[in-house]
């Protein structure tokens, strides 16, 4: 498109295929882009610009912080407010990678006079990121087999339910930028690995440096990279260019990780790391073998060769368990060990178990958000296996290691998700590039520019497959025999489950992954809809009603949304580090209201808040939770608080009037059911009749001694409590009786009998009295 | 002075019952201690002592004691047919022997067998088996002192959590590590490394792209059709409704799977696999055209065919999905 300066070269850059090419992909890209984009915006139209959930709650408070008082005052930040009274260094405890990106965009936007509000920037990132993402994917999928694949797999990844699910508008997570940093750093490694150039590997290990300040999930790439060199060595396709990659993007790789303040020196102290190093030393040390075996007899090299790897691999064995013993490499820490023995995280970790994003995968939820693509991804790593070269051995892999991880762990999903895109795009475009191609005898030859390029793979390009050209002369003639009936029908039925996948995806996006949770949406018989903003109405009553360093008690779900919408102090929030301290407010939560204000007193409490859906029938809230608090509860404090008190004889776990005594009196209940039996929902129910466990509540006429209630929303979803002061005076519930007491007391000493005789023997057991009878 | 003189003796009488009752006290000692003797001479013979209904009326019911008994009351024997009784004989092994060496008296694990002791049963009023048990030193067990494994199980660590639950006494499980998985292992790479080693002439199928293939996609076929929830849940392989007696094979929810249910969706994705492979490779044939267009009908028909019954299966069990193709 570039010379359509002069006249009579347009009709022939009409025809030129390479000029067809750029324009269909670069059409096809920004229109994958905008199908992303607005299809992650399901939550913003119906209900509004906000932030979803719970973990975006501070990343939108952290950078809100970072916009108003500067990058260096971010990682310094100390946040009095949260986990009182800890605190919680933020600067060293999070990833900065994403509010760095938020807050550069505002500050560009700013710098061009455009006034955006920051949270609009957080609402909106990861849809224009999913974009970034697919264009990534292309440039990925085009370096592994062809244009035409990459144009699926962007297409594919724009929509796919998988990413989707942590990428709406107003999702603001880690994942949402990650995945592009992913994806963008496989690129240039593949990349890297094809040139063996020191440019392109530079790349890869900057790539590499903004996916390690955005995401946990960068341990994913520091192994699979070092995996992908270790199976090269392996199937002897070590080359120079792999030595130069790989060598570059390690060392240059370590140590800009090791710049994120909260990843510090894990790289060179964790186990997960290890693997990097290993196959660093490993790569170095065949190249030098491969270097002596230059200039050494065959007999010789055999022996430098046994004992090169004999002395190596003890020399590595020993330090490894040496340095571990010592303590200076850290074994697998809790959530990756979870990874590998399945069963550990179950038995040993109950705050990992409660964690639903922690849990094994059906095969419903693969099909869910991969529909076709789950089943036609292996066909795609099949054909990378049959027609195997370096870059090939990486999707191979890739797509085994993670197929096992997002097994084993419901949420790493998304990590599946952009090879599961890529090697179905490679399966569909086989397909398609053999079916679509019109054989019919061409009249005209054009001009090809690209004939010389040996990488015969980049010309496969079915999108504009008639002006493809074929080496073969004789093809045409040879794939007649298909027919162009058989052909049609072929293609017709592929569109249609291509079809079938688009619309699955967007009544997956629509139905399951466009709620903002913190405003529900009820839909009544007419199809009107009711929006019910409890949380908000809440949140900004505490706002404005409490004083500013009110401390409020939550379960810990809830408490980067009291940070970030009510702005104030909270005991434990989503941040789950201290595992001791939300076992505290677990058994405060659990233990009945004498004894949870005792706790709550030593934990300065002014509030505490509870989730409660009994009047309106929302099943996430804290009574179902519940369990899990008496759990953890239990891990820490097993003398006071047993798991087995709030069940029934017969194991159930029950509100109504057949639950256990324990249950109904703990403060959990007490506080979601203050004041609850008094309140008839409708005329068939009994009054106190919960909604969301359908049964009447069991214990309904009882009063708070020691707290108070302050807040109760529109629709009883948040019920605030105030913690009262001590009394002035200890009321005693009934006045004291000395005349009872001395009665008692007369039974068992004589002592104190009204009118007793003086100096009267007094008798000690097992002894003689000295008196005679 | 009457009043006095009643006084003394009433203290007289009481000092006097003292006596007597340190005498029996004395007296009664000696069995304990005899009991006590005894057991701790079967402990050491064996982790769990087994008894029968004399013994368990002598040596756990038996009043004077100063240790916890925890019995197991099971039904062993084959003709029974309980084969819940012998894992949780396993487990119930391994806490008494994570237990044995500890050399206190305190606590004590023994098990009674429904054909030994039949009374015993009859005496507790049980009718189920296994029943766990923890007889206190003082006074009669009470409803907590039977461990509900309809909650928690009978794995050794929740044994030994109730125990410490019930007797204060903590036991640290020792489980024998398990060799059998190292052994299978070891095993397996012997054989590899064997086979290997004897057609070392002919190491063509480690370059067979087709083995590498196939070995790749079983693994990929596995985790996406749910074989890792398989492995940590532990669904059972089919429901059969106890009322109707219809097998179901599908779980009902999104939120469960049975394994039969998870082997159909590995062949159902294997064969669409397959017929996207048909599909490409009809282009590849040589010679007859007719066997061509029949491998790609065939390849399209997998796809369409067996796609729509995932489809169909996934329908079942996700509530209000809408879409289906080909079959409803």
């Amino acid at each position: 498109m570039a010379d359509t300066g002069i006249k009579t070269d347009i009709g022939s850059s009409m025809f030129n295929p390479g000029g067809w090419k750029s324009l269909i992909s670069f059409v096809t890209l920004s229109l994958a882009w905008l199908v992303g984009f607005s299809s992650r915006l399901f939550a913003v139209i119906r209900f509004e610009s906000i932030i979803h959930e719970f973990d975006p709650w501070f990343n939108y408070r952290s950078t809100h912080y970072m916009v108003n008082h500067g990058f260096y005052n971010f990682l310094n930040w100390f946040d009095e407010r949260a986990w009182y009274p800890l605190g919680r260094i933020v600067g060293g405890t999070v990833y900065p990678g994403l509010m760095v990106t938020s807050g550069s965009i505002h500050w560009f936007l700013h710098l061009l006079h455009i006034p955006v509000h920051i949270r609009d920037i957080c609402v909106f990132l990861a849809p224009i990121f999913s974009g970034m993402t697919a264009v990534s994917v292309y440039l990925f999928t085009k370096e592994i087999w062809s244009a035409g694949a990459g144009l699926f797999a962007a297409c594919f990844i724009a929509i796919v339910p998988g990413y989707i699910s942590r990428s709406v508008a107003g999702s603001y997570d880690n994942e949402g930028i990650a995945i592009f940093a992913l994806m963008f750093t496989y690129f240039l490694w593949i990349k890297s690995v094809k040139t063996g150039s020191l440019y392109w590997s530079v790349f890869t290990a900057l790539a590499y440096f903004y996916m390690v300040s955005a995401w946990g999930g960068y341990v994913f790439i520091i192994n699979l990279i070092p995996l992908h060199v270790f199976v090269l060595i392996l199937m002897g396709r070590y080359s120079q260019r792999i030595y130069i990659a790989y060598n570059s993007f390690f060392i240059i790789g370590l140590i800009l990780s090791m710049q994120i303040p909260f990843v510090g020196f894990n790289p060179i102290s964790t186990s997960e790391h290890m693997a990097s190093a290993g196959v660093f030393a490993l790569l170095n040390a065949y190249a030098l073998l491969k270097y002596v075996q230059s200039f050494l007899t065959k007999a010789e090299f055999k022996f430098v060769f046994v004992a090169a790897v004999g002395i190596a691999a003890a020399v590595i064995f020993m330090a490894v368990v040496g340095l571990t013993w010592a303590g200076y490499i850290h074994p697998w820490s809790g959530r990756f060990y979870s990874l590998w023995d399945t069963g550990y995280a179950k038995i040993h970790i109950p705050i990992i178990a409660s964690v639903s994003e922690h849990q094994p995968t059906t095969w419903v939820s693969f099909f869910f958000d991969l529909h076709i693509l789950v089943c036609a991804f292996p066909a795609g790593v099949w054909y990378c296996i049959k027609y195997v070269n370096d870059e090939r051995v990486f999707v191979v892999l890739y797509a085994i290691f993670a197929s096992y991880f997002a097994g084993v762990m419901v949420r790493l999903m998304l990590t599946l998700t952009p090879i599961v895109c890529v090697s179905a795009a490679i399966a569909f475009s086989k397909a398609f590039e053999i079916y679509l191609r019109d054989d019919t005898p061409k009249t005209s030859n054009k001009p090809i520019e690209d004939t010389p390029d040996n990488k015969s793979d980049n010309k496969y390009y079915d999108k504009v497959g008639k002006t493809k050209k074929d080496k073969r002369e004789e093809k045409p003639k040879e794939s007649d025999a298909l027919g162009i009936n058989i052909k049609s029908i072929i293609v017709i039925a592929l569109l249609m489950v291509l079809m079938l996948f688009a619309v699955h995806c967007t009544w997956v996006t629509s139905s399951a992954y466009s709620s903002p949770s913190i405003v529900l949406a009820s839909y009544n018989h007419d199809g009107s809809r009711t929006i019910l903003d409890d949380f908000r109405e809440a949140y900004y009553w505490l706002r404005q009603n409490t004083e500013d360093k009110a401390r409020v008690m939550s379960w810990w779900d809830y408490g980067y949304q009291i940070a970030g919408m009510g702005n104030k102090t909270t005991l434990v929030d989503n941040n789950t580090w201290n595992n001791s301290h939300i076992a505290l407010v677990g058994k405060a939560m659990s233990s009945n209201e004498s004894a949870a204000y005792e706790i709550m007193r030593a934990l300065d409490v002014d509030y505490v808040l509870v989730i409660f859906g009994g009047v309106i029938g929302y099943s996430g809230d804290d009574i179902n939770k519940f369990l899990w608090m008496v759990r953890i509860a239990e891990g820490e404090h097993p003398k006071d608080i047993r798991e087995s008190d709030y069940f029934t004889p017969q194991g159930e776990f029950r509100v109504d009037s057949s639950g256990s005594k324990t249950l109904l009196n703990c403060l959990m209940y007490k506080l979601s059911y203050y004041r609850f039996g008094d309140l008839q929902l409708d005329f068939r129910s009994p009054s106190g009749y919960d909604r969301t466990r359908g049964v009447e509540i069991g214990n309904k006429n009882f009063e708070l001694t020691h707290l108070e209630e302050a807040y109760t929303s529109e629709h009883w979803l948040v019920r605030i409590y105030r913690v009262k002061d001590l009394e002035n005076r200890q009321i005693t519930d009934k006045p004291v009786k000395p005349v009872k007491k001395a009665k008692k007391s007369k039974k068992k000493t004589s002592k104190k009998k009204q009118g007793s005789i003086k100096n009267k023997p007094k008798v000690v057991k097992g002894k003689k009295s000295k008196s005679k009878k | 002075m009457e009043s006095k003189m009643w006084k003394l003796l009433l203290v007289g009488t009481f000092l006097a019952v003292i006596c007597f009752c340190h005498a029996v006290q004395k007296k009664k000692d000696d069995p304990l201690a005899e009991r006590v003797q005894q057991m701790m001479d079967w402990n050491s013979k064996k982790p769990v002592i087994r008894m029968n209904g004399e013994k368990f009326k002598q040596y756990v019911r038996g009043v004077p004691r100063n240790y916890s008994v925890i019995v197991m009351l099971t039904a062993l024997q084959p003709q029974r047919q309980c084969s819940v009784c012998k894992q949780a004989n396993d487990e119930f092994t391994i806490v008494a022997n994570s237990w044995r060496y500890s050399q206190t008296n305190k606590l004590f694990f023994a098990m009674v067998d429904f054909d030994e002791g039949s009374d015993v049963f009859q005496q507790l009023k049980l009718n189920t088996a296994p029943v766990f048990m923890h007889f206190p030193p003082k006074g009669k067990p009470k409803k907590a002192d039977t461990m509900d494994i309809h909650r928690v199980g009978f794995v050794a660590e929740q044994i030994a959590r109730w125990v410490q639950e019930r007797t204060d006494i903590q036991i640290r499980v020792f489980r024998p590590p398990n060799y059998s998985g190292t052994l299978a292992l070891a095993l397996l790479f012997s054989l590899v490394g064997g086979l290997l080693y004897m057609k070392r002439n002919n190491l063509e199928f480690l370059y067979n792209k087709t083995f590498w293939g196939i070995a790749a996609l079983s693994v990929i076929f596995a985790m996406t059709s749910g074989q890792m929830w398989n492995h940590i849940r532990g669904p059972p392989v089919m429901h059969k409704n106890p009322s109707t007696g219809a097998i179901h094979y599908i779980h009902g929810s999104s939120q469960g799977q049975f394994v039969a249910e998870t082997y159909m969706v590995f062949l159902l994705n294997a064969a669409i696999v397959g017929g996207f492979i048909l599909m490409s490779e009809a282009n590849n044939l040589k010679g007859d055209p007719g066997k061509k267009r029949v491998f790609a009908l065939v390849g399209l028909g997998c796809v369409a065919v067996f796609f729509s019954l995932l489809l169909s299966i996934f329908r079942s069990k996700y509530q209000g999905y809408p879409y289906s193709f080909l079959f409803k």
